[in-house]
């Protein structure tokens, strides 16, 4: 397999395996830039505000958020569904591109779990908080207990989601981790610190290349890619399900679980444009990260654009034809026009409209404006839960139980001190670890000519 | 007292390829080869095979299993709940948690076998013949006690299929601190 060339060279100029090692590893070895350490500083000072608001919350409760009866959920779970929908880029890059064999996903998909691990970890924060008591979040874990003994209730979609994230943090870190052991290994082989040999020599697993260790390894990797990719479609699946469940207008609908599945790759694959074109700008890796493969990107965004598109059409469509009053007013009244005019066409634009752009070659070419599109990407992913979220709730079955809803400073502090964590996290992987997988980059590297047949 | 083993360096895959297939022709025992990545020739040439994916089968479907099971024993058996006269054991929706649970439970036992199997694991003593091996050399281990007196023809192999370099030397593994 992996015979025929279709997109030009995965990586530019004429590198022998020793350039590779040496082009990838350099970040390590030089001096910390001063853009990393201001952007550090920022992120540690989001990062504060937001165990402030952290602190807030669990020593006074949710109450501090800016929930009501009706709106019961508000921006914390608009911001798990979007870091959970960010997440999916590394494990679907990864996985659906190896089971694909797509051999463009070797410079790419260790950034791209490495966002994953961060965004996961990020988004798991929210509904522990949401919990109230955060120290009595081990009551979800099914296990015979002193209390009952009473079991968790299997058939809720909350719990399947604790599963399911659980699971998919295990599996997207190790996917991650498993991925990086021969490079740690060459880490180490290069090292001439006894310090940074004995770390980057715990990190190795004592990895060494070998024959024996090579064919479990690429074992490992088929057997965690498959069944990573069914994890993906089900975690996001599963996220669709805590709305889908329910009876409330707006989100009682069929479609949400691919509909879900499909923005959280969206959403993903803007992220790892955001960063590709960030580690091309800063590290100068162009030659590994070419402008073939922000192409490719581009032009999954625009598919996948017109997929949300056909989504939000789909959803305004069956609304009106299913006659049913209530549907008819959450999306023509409260969500079209109304009082979430202004979110409902920013998720429009920002997510069906503005990725079209990029069917344009010229555009395709201009990472400035690329850069800009992958930004407003995911700002229209995050109006998007807040459209599901809150304008469902806030106007139901019942007039007098109407409501509308309003972040408090602590919400946005949460907020702000997850996106500081994620950039603290993403940081410390561009500084600390072999931003490219350099072992799947040497595998690859003669693609196109005759005598690689390696799979 | 360590053993002695005869090294060779070759820089691109092609030469190594050639003088595996070289020394399959003439039935000499490899020791061991390093590549930078994995080379499916060299792979096949130590004769190696795994059932890694057979075994992650066998840990799915007993994981899958034991869920059901569990499943059935907590929601039907233990504590039957009551929700709006909906019956207890909801195949339906078990699904979810069988499948996701499996996945779990297949990505922590494959974790274990490949640590087992291919025995690494954090801080462990390693024998790497030469440091270059992960980085951009392919190398081509002999036991030279083994060769006997085939040692110089295989020397002579390995150069005459492209090896860079060629040497004696005394295994010994090495220690992360």
């Amino acid at each position: 397999m992996y015979n025929r060339e279709i997109r030009g060279p995965l990586v530019l100029g004429n590198k022998n395996f020793g350039q590779v090692t040496a082009d990838i590893l350099k970040p390590l070895d030089t001096p910390t830039p001063r853009w990393w350490k201001a952007t550090f500083g920022l992120a540690l000072l989001a990062t504060a505000w937001g165990f402030y608001a952290i602190y807030v919350t669990v020593t006074q409760g949710i109450g501090t958020w800016g929930l009501n009866n009706s709106v019961a959920w508000g921006w914390a779970i608009i911001n798990f569904v979007w870091w959970i929908g960010i997440g999916h880029a590394g494990t679907a890059f990864s996985i659906f591109l190896l089971i694909l064999r797509q051999k463009w996903r070797t410079s790419i998909n260790r950034a791209a779990e490495a966002m994953t691990v961060v965004a996961v970890g990020c988004a798991a924060l929210f509904p522990a908080l949401h919990m109230g008591r955060i120290w009595l979040a081990f009551f979800i874990i099914p296990y015979p207990n002193t209390r009952g003994p009473l079991w968790v209730n299997f058939n809720s979609p909350l719990f399947w989601d604790f599963i399911a994230i659980s699971a998919y943090l295990l599996i997207s870190l190790s996917f991650w981790y498993f991925g990086m052991v021969p490079d740690f290994a060459s880490v180490r082989d290069k090292a001439t610190s006894r310090i940074k040999k004995a770390v980057y020599g715990v990190l190795a697993f004592g990895w060494t290349g070998s024959t024996k260790e090579w064919l479990r390894y690429e074992g490992l990797s088929y057997i965690l890619g498959g069944i990573a990719a069914v994890l993906v479609v089900s975690v996001h699946s599963i996220v669709s399900t805590d709305f889908a469940v329910s009876v409330i207008p707006g989100w009682h609908t069929t479609i949400f679980p691919p509909y879900f599945v499909v923005g959280a790759i969206f959403s993903g694959f803007a992220m790892v444009m955001t960063l590709m074109i960030i580690i091309r700008k800063f590290y100068k890796l162009q030659d590994y990260i070419t402008d073939s493969h922000l192409n490719a990107i581009s032009k999954i965004l625009i598919f996948i654009s017109l997929i949300m598109g056909t989504a939000y059409a789909t959803e305004i469509f069956v609304a009106w034809y299913s006659g049913n009053e209530y549907e008819m007013f959450t999306f023509f009244h409260n969500r079209i026009t109304g009082e979430y005019t202004f979110q409902f066409w920013a998720m429009v634009i920002c997510n069906a409209f503005i990725p079209q752009l990029l069917w344009s070659k010229k555009i395709r070419r201009n990472l400035s404006i690329v850069f800009i599109i992958s930004l407003i990407i995911n700002l229209g992913m995050w109006y998007e839960r807040f459209n599901i979220v809150v304008t469902s709730l806030s106007k139901d079955y019942l007039p007098s139980s109407w409501a509308s809803y309003y972040p408090t400073w602590v919400d946005v502090g949460i907020y702000a001190g997850t996106l500081g964590l994620f950039t603290i996290g993403v940081l410390l992987f561009f500084r600390y670890v072999p931003m490219i997988a350099i072992h799947e980059v040497k595998s690859v590297m003669h693609a196109g000519e005759n005598h690689t047949k390696h799979s | 007292m360590n053993r002695k083993i005869l090294v060779g360096i070759f820089d691109t895959e092609e030469h190594l390829v050639a003088a595996v297939r070289q020394a399959r022709e003439k039935r000499v025992a490899i020791r061991e080869i390093y590549t930078p990545y994995p080379v499916m020739e060299a792979i096949e040439a130590m004769g190696k095979k795994s059932r890694f994916t057979l075994a992650a089968f066998l840990y799915g479907l007993f994981a899958a299993l034991g869920v059901l099971a569990f499943l059935y024993y907590t929601s039907v058996l233990d504590w039957p709940l009551n929700f709006g006269g909906k019956p207890s054991s909801a195949f339906p929706s078990f699904i979810v948690i069988t499948i996701v649970l499996t996945i779990f439970s297949v990505t922590i036992l494959s974790l274990f076998t490949f640590s087992i199997r291919a025995k690494v694991w954090p801080g462990k003593a390693y024998v790497l013949p030469d440091r270059r091996g992960t980085d951009d050399k392919f190398v081509m281990v002999f036991d030279k006690d083994t060769l006997g007196q085939d040692a110089p023809a295989i020397e002579r192999l390995m150069k005459e299929k492209g090896a860079s370099e060629v040497y004696e030397k005394e295994e010994s593994s090495e220690n992360v601190f």
